[in-house]
This record gives structure tokens, sequence and C-alpha cells, in this order.
């Protein structure tokens, strides 16, 4: 028999009174369970003498079985008080840190939102940025195409500019030789024309001074040929 | 009898230890079971150094949003005694622009245009003679310079051409490189490359690209088949560093 149920039964019956010395049911099954026989109550006369090893059980029965329950009744109170104070400040702690979890939460779903609004403004921008960007794509490509355009056009107008200045170079000089030609020629004309007159009076001219003047106008008529030689140079470049 | 089994107030003390202790180990194990209070929310999780994306073109990052190709290109004019012709050069320094030996042979001026139209003026021009090369030397500085290849390149690379065909606005051409040949015109000592990149009168000194922008050759020449003939960067760098390679260009007097 276990020693609770033995507390138990103790609970709602008076504390068994020693009458025989026989060994009760319980202690019988006890024995015959192998636990070993229980110690048995002897009455003995008052001024008997105690045999050997039976010590002083017989002598103190009253209230010995009452103390331990006392006891447990007081430690089952001790731990349900502990177990509901542990449990109380376990369920504070609980709800301390639910609170301090739900905080957090709702900051980091402020937050979350601030930087979705921001992002969305990003967004916003950068598409807009975007937008700017092809368009100023678009002005620079222009941009650089009309530059080309004008770089092309101005090398060109250099081109006829240069060719126009060469042409006029060669204008003038052929205008210049041509001019010549003309000045020269008309020396050769006017000296021949005036040799032919002192010829047709040659008596009346020194034969020698004749032939210095035909000598000179040959010398002009020689420059109105290289003149227009020159001239002709001149065509041909 | 007492020695083997505990009487009944000990066992009853050591089932109250036992519940006690489990009450506690219990109490400590909801403890500590219990999650850890939240660390603080920050006021922003905005990385101080956002991470910086790289681009995935490069663009138009010139100083004036055209490209380097285009930048160094020079529109050269070669003002004679009676005559008037163009081609094409680029630079290869500050000061200093690689053209070939005719586009810049028998003047009595050069004139220099760039990419935008700005003239620049000519301090000295000579040729090389040994190739169809000339150097040309500025006294304003030159917009932009490429950097020369180590090699030359291979056959069926794709190569850009750069230049004024026809003395006209600034166009770019691609081709391929379809070969080497010796100089059908013999101006230039070794073999030349042969591509099938359209040039035209007035292209002649432009330069030849590879797809990384370095220059790889000059156009010399064309023929009737529309190949076009380069000198090799090879050539080109053996000119350069021989000093006496060059010689003053022949002019004329107006």
């Amino acid at each position: 028999m276990q020693p609770d149920d033995l507390s138990a039964r103790d609970d709602d019956q008076p504390p068994p009174r020693v009458e025989r010395p026989t060994a009760p049911a319980d202690a019988a099954a006890d024995a015959s369970a192998g636990a070993g026989p229980a110690p048995a109550a002897i009455v003995l006369p008052p001024g008997t003498p105690l045999p050997p090893g039976l010590g002083s059980v017989a002598t103190d029965p009253g209230p010995a079985p009452a103390r331990p329950r006392r006891t447990g009744i007081l430690v089952l109170s001790l731990l349900l008080v502990g177990v509901l104070l542990g449990a109380g400040l376990l369920l504070a702690r609980m709800i301390t840190v639910n609170q301090a979890w739900q905080e957090a939460s709702a900051d980091w779903e402020q937050l979350a939102r601030t930087h979705g609004e921001q992002l969305a403004t990003a967004q916003g921008q950068l598409d807009a940025t975007s937008s700017e960007l092809e368009s100023v794509r678009s002005q620079l490509a222009t941009a650089q195409q009309r530059i080309t355009q004008l770089a092309d056009e101005k090398a060109q107008l250099g081109d006829t500019t240069e060719a126009q200045r060469q042409l006029a170079d060669y204008q003038e000089r052929v205008s210049q030789a041509a001019g010549n030609v003309a000045v020269a020629l008309a020396s050769c004309i006017d000296g021949q024309r005036q040799l032919i007159g002192y010829m047709d009076e040659a008596d009346r001219y020194d034969a020698t001074q004749l032939a210095g003047f035909r000598q000179q106008v040959e010398t002009l008529c020689g420059a109105a040929t290289d003149a227009n030689t020159q001239l002709q140079r001149e065509l041909t470049r | 009898m007492s020695g083997a089994a505990p009487t009944p107030p000990a066992r009853r003390r050591a089932v109250a230890a036992g519940l006690a202790s489990t009450v506690v180990v219990g109490l400590l194990t909801g403890c500590t079971m219990l999650p850890a209070p939240p660390p603080p929310v920050p006021t922003s999780v905005v990385p101080s150094e956002a991470p910086r994306p790289e681009p995935t073109s490069t663009g138009d990052l010139s100083p004036d949003g055209f490209d380097q190709a285009q930048r160094m290109a020079v529109r050269i004019r070669n003002v004679g005694c009676g005559a008037l012709s163009t081609g094409s050069g680029f630079a290869i320094d500050d000061h200093t622009l690689l053209t070939n030996r005719h586009v810049v042979a028998d003047s009595a001026e050069l004139q220099l245009s760039t990419y935008d139209g700005r003239d620049v003026a000519v301090t000295a021009a000579s040729t090389a003679a040994l190739a169809d090369l000339a150097i040309v030397r500025t006294a304003d500085p030159l917009p932009a310079a490429p950097q020369l290849a180590d090699a030359d390149p291979t056959v069926g690379q794709v190569v850009t051409v750069i230049g004024y065909p026809l003395g006209g606005q600034l166009t770019v051409s691609t081709g391929e490189v379809l070969g080497s040949t010796t100089d059908p015109l013999n101006e230039n000592l070794g073999e030349v490359l042969v591509t099938d990149a359209p040039v035209e009168p007035g292209s002649s000194g432009s330069a030849v690209l590879d797809a990384d922008g370095r220059v790889v050759g000059v156009v010399y020449a064309k023929d009737a088949e529309e190949h076009s003939f380069v000198v090799p960067v090879s050539t080109l760098r053996s000119m350069l560093a021989d000093s006496s390679a060059f010689a003053p260009a022949p002019t004329c007097s107006r």
C-alpha cells in the first residue's frame, strides 16, 4: 500500500488504535507483496520491560502521522503559490513582450509605408527624368546633326570662297596679261605706224637713225609677243 | 527495514521537491522560450551609401556629345597653285595630325577644320618618303586624339572609317578587312590592307578604327571595285618611330 493512500484514508478516519497483536490485513498484504513484514505493535502491561530490538515504537503511538500531512499541505500550498506567482510573472512578461513586438511591428509598417511613398515619388521623378533625358538626347542628336551640317556648310563655303579667290586670282592674272599684251601691241602698232611714216620719207632721215628706230619698234613688238605668250600661259593654267 | 524504502514523510518531501523543481524548470523554460523584446525600430533603413548600378551604355560622354571618333577627325583643304583639293586626317596628339602625303603635297596653303567647324592653324607639314603618310603640326590644340592599336587588324575584322568623303559632311562607314596586298600605287613600302569599307575621293587620310576605337590604319586609295586600301598601323608605327622618315612637304608658289 502506498503512503499517499494511507494519508488520504487518515483524513477521513481517526487514527487506528492498535488493539491486537495480530498483523492487519494491509500488513499481511504488504508482506505478501514482498515489501517485507510490517512492524507489529505489541501491547504490554505497564512496567513490563521491553524486549531487546523493539525500541520504543509501542510506547509513542500518539500524533506522529498528522505532522507529515501538515507539512505536505504546507509544501503544496507554497508550491501552488509559487506556481501562481511564476505563472503571473510569466504572463506579465508575455504581455510586455507582445506589446513591444506589436509596437515594433507598427513602427516597421509605418517605416515601410514611408519608404514606399518615397520610392513611389522617386520612381515618378525617375520616369519624368527619363522622359526629359530622352527629349534631351533627341535634342542633342538634332544639335549634333545641325552642328555637322553647319560645319559642312562652312567648309563648303570656304571651298567656294577659296575657289572663287583662285578664280579671281586667275582672272586678275589673265586680265593683267591681256592688258600687258594690249599695251605692248599698242606700242608696237604705234611704233610700226611711225616707222612706216619715216620710211615713206626715208630721204629726209638718216639711214642709221631709221635702222635704230626700226630696232626699237621690233623690240616693242617683241614685248607684245612675249606678253601674248604670257597671256596664253595664264589662260592654260 | 527502514533503510530499504523511504518513509512516507521522506517520500513526500521528495515528491514536493520534484514538483517544485518541475515548476521552477517549467517557469524558466517558459521564460526562455519567450521571444526577446524587439530591437528599436530605426528611423530610416535607407543605406547611407547606395549601390550604384553600372550604366548599360557609355553614351556620348564627351563635352559636346560627339564621340571620340568624330572629335578626332580633321578636314584638310589643300589650297594649291591654281588647284584646290580636300582630304581627311585625324589627330594623334594635341598638336599633331596624320593624313596622306598626297593630301598635303604641292600646297600653297593648308587649311584645317574640325568636326564642329572650327578652323585650326597649321604650322608645318611633313611627308614620308616610303609611305603615303604625312604629319601636320597645328598651332591650335586638336579636340581629341585616339590610341593606336598594337597590331594590324585581321582578315574579317570589322573596321570603321571616319572622314570627309567628297569633301562633304563628316561620315562614318563600316566595312570588313578582306586581306592584304602589295601597294597597287607603289607608294607604300610593304603590304597594305584591303577593306570593303566605302570611301570616296576626299576620304584619303581617314582613320580606320577597330571596335574599341583604336586606329588600325589610314585610308589612302580605292579601286574601281569599291575596295579601299589602307596603310596598316604597323607601318604607321614604324614611320612615327623613325624621326628621319618625314621631310618637309613640297609646296608650290602662287
